[in-house]
């Protein structure tokens, strides 16, 4: 019944059968906006988070999405700046989750931040001496550059194209993305680092503090570096799930294997950059505060296993595989390698995050476990819901692979 | 944010801070303007049919963009960038020039792999072909691959008597088991007459310009292998994906296509015949 909405030469599931696929999204999407109207409407008691446990799930999840839609930016900075042409064949896919990821993100700092009806404040008072300030702002260009770089996806569905006023618009924007691409490369960088620099900066966390470069913190730079290595292997990753949900080829193994190859070269880098961090801040940084590093390791839950998970097993690990071409052009190693990848970047996140603030760093301190509360989860899986919604239906009627119609007539 | 704002401070960070701000901001804001500037002026000023045939050949799969000389064998493999508008070609001249054509190995068939091929006349890419008489008018037609492809229509859209058709255009639409197809116009020019098909032609158009043109459009030792090729991506369309490749064992081409395989993708099948993304 919608045929004449989809691509021409690509097929997709009955209508009946996308229904019962988006059904179960829909209810945990509606779950989760209940759940948000009540932190909204009853308050953040609604939450288990209090003023000494204050980031809890939500900016984690935040953290994560940010990382992992940092594809966009990148992917868009090497096809339209770098003209890495082969990249085309993934960059609507990835503007549509770079989309979802920043949208989702700020939907729920909407609820975490409790007072959405005054947001405009953070940009009519700005503390330009808070990393938040920056984040804020840069966060809010970004998704407008963001929107602005769907718009042309969304113009070239079949129906939409057949009207010529937005033929002519898509095409006329379309000649100009690359301006966005540069502004949104631009300010993914200082993003992703302020986010970085918000924990770097500190001083009263020494798990979390960083000694500066310039005027920002070390965390900084790695936080951009990392974002920037995990995006590509993001977008491989979902390509890959979209894929095997479809049962469709949807770009050429070529094009698997150079994003795999970019994030490799990239996370061996940040590994690099990362143990080095690691070095100093164990040698240096830690102690000059009055800590041996090792204190911070003695808590059960939290152990060196975890530093060893993230920086070898999710970091060198992967790193080495997507470097070498003979294991990279088997699928099974790829995409092994890209779960790794992104998995070591989620557990950044969740150290940065969760047990930065766990650990205690006062004598009278206690190390706090957190749970986050029925609302808290509800609201996350709602923006994972979200992301499904947008993906699927976006997936459906508008061109995400324009490879997809010649693979599928060979 | 703004200097009458409370709490605003002249301070070097602030003013570095917002002016970056403000500069991202009017980046941004300033695209967006030209953007929608260039729309209107493009809408106003552009040749829409041109524009979205334009688009069009943009988004067709590279196999769909092979240029003619590759059925010439003076290349093995090349792919048109340029709308399939050999007249403005730059590159045209200068291939004829450097690689003879191979016509050797080619006869000239009137039946080739089942489908007629007529060689008084020039062939579209979009399958139509052409053909002019004494009086300066064109007869636009339906190849024999298109016609037999396509089989029993449901009916046309032709445009009014009087009303210009542009090449690569839209020339007329086909309806087909509830699809439209759009038929590419081969010349510029105005709409003569129309005719459903019974006597093998649909539109007469008069050219726009006196002297026309054609070198745009396939001649018959180009047709033979541009319908061989087209067959060929034809048969393995229609092949049941479980078999794979089979070795053709002769016969003539069925009547209708569609009719004989009705539940094959014909969405997409058309769309490539027809140059339609």
């Amino acid at each position: 019944m919608d045929r004449q909405f989809i691509q021409r030469g690509v097929t997709r599931i009955s209508m009946k059968k996308f229904l019962v696929w988006i059904m179960p999204w829909i209810v945990i999407l509606m779950i989760g906006v209940y759940a948000a109207f009540l932190c909204l409407y009853q308050g953040l008691n609604q939450t288990n988070m209090d003023n000494r446990f204050a980031f809890g799930l939500w900016i984690y999840l935040d953290l994560t999405v940010i990382a992992l839609g940092a594809g966009a930016f990148f992917t868009g900075f090497l096809l339209y700046i770098l003209k890495r042409k082969e990249l085309k064949a993934v960059i609507n896919s990835a503007v549509v989750i770079g989309f979802i990821c920043y949208s989702g993100a700020v939907g729920v700092l909407m609820v975490d931040v409790g007072q959405p009806i005054r947001s405009w404040f953070t940009f009519w008072h700005p503390n330009i001496n808070s990393m938040l300030t920056e984040v804020t702002f840069c966060f809010t260009c970004y998704l407008i550059v963001l929107a602005i770089e769907y718009v042309p996806v969304i113009l070239k569905n079949r129906k939409i194209k057949q009207f010529s006023s937005m033929l002519v618009f898509e095409h006329e924007l379309h000649k100009l993305i690359v301006v966005f691409a540069g502004v949104g490369t631009f300010l993914s960088f200082f993003h992703q680092g302020s986010l970085g620099g918000l924990y770097g900066v500190l001083v009263g966390r020494p798990f979390a503090f960083r000694p500066a470069l310039g005027i920002w913190p070390t965390t900084f730079f790695l936080f951009i570096l990392s974002a920037a290595a995990v995006g590509p292997s993001f977008i491989l990753l979902t390509t890959w799930i979209v894929s095997k949900i479809s049962g469709k080829q949807l770009v050429k193994q070529e094009i698997m294997q150079s994003l795999g190859k970019i994030s490799g070269n990239l996370l061996i880098f940040y590994v690099l950059l990362k143990t080095v961090d690691t070095i100093v801040w164990i040698n240096s940084t830690s102690p000059s505060l009055g800590f041996s590093a090792a204190t911070f390791y003695r808590q059960e839950e939290f152990g060196t296993w975890i530093m060893f998970t993230e920086i070898v097993l999710c970091g060198l690990v992967p790193a080495l595989i997507l470097l070498n071409n003979k294991l990279r052009s088997r699928t099974g190693w790829l995409i092994t390698a890209s779960v790794m990848a992104c998995s070591g970047i989620v557990l950044n996140r969740f150290v940065m995050t969760i047990q930065t603030l766990a650990l205690p760093t006062l004598p009278f301190d206690q190390f706090l476990s957190y749970t986050p509360s029925w609302q808290e989860v509800a609201t996350f899986l709602a923006v994972i819901a979200y992301g499904v919604l947008v993906y699927s239906f976006s997936y459906r009627y508008l061109t995400l692979f324009p490879q997809e119609r010649e693979l599928q007539s060979m | 944010m703004f200097p009458w704002v409370y709490g605003f401070a002249w301070t070097t960070g602030n003013v570095i801070f917002l002016g970056i701000f403000f500069f991202i901001v009017a980046i941004i804001g300033t695209t967006l303007v030209v953007s929608i500037f260039r729309t209107v002026r493009a809408y106003k000023l552009h040749d829409i049919e041109a524009f979205r045939w334009e688009v069009d050949f943009h988004d067709l799969p590279p196999q769909l963009r092979t240029c003619r000389h590759e059925f010439t064998g003076e290349f093995k493999q090349r792919s048109c960038d340029n709308g399939f508008d050999c007249r403005s070609c730059a590159t045209q001249n200068k291939l004829i020039r450097h690689h003879s054509v191979n016509t050797d190995a080619i006869e000239l068939p009137i039946h080739a792999y089942g489908f007629t091929i007529p060689t008084d006349r020039l062939y579209h890419r979009g399958h139509t072909w052409v053909q002019g008489d004494s009086f300066g008018i064109y007869t636009i037609g339906l190849d024999d691959f298109a016609t037999r492809l396509i089989g029993t229509f449901d009916g046309f859209v032709f445009p009014e008597i009087g009303s210009q058709v542009q090449m690569n255009g839209n020339a007329w639409i086909v309806k087909k088991g509830g699809m439209d197809l759009r038929i590419l116009s081969p010349l510029d020019g105005e709409v003569v007459a129309t005719n459903d098909g019974s006597d093998g032609w649909y539109l007469k158009i008069r050219p726009t310009t006196a002297k026309v043109d054609t070198k745009h459009l396939l001649r018959e030792h180009e047709v033979a292998v541009w319908f061989q090729r087209e067959f060929e991506r034809l048969q393995h369309r229609l092949s049941d994906s479980k078999i794979g490749y089979t070795l053709a064992d002769g016969g003539i081409p069925v009547q209708d296509f569609v009719k004989a395989y009705p539940e094959r993708n014909w969405d997409a099948i058309l769309g490539d015949v027809f140059l339609e993304a």
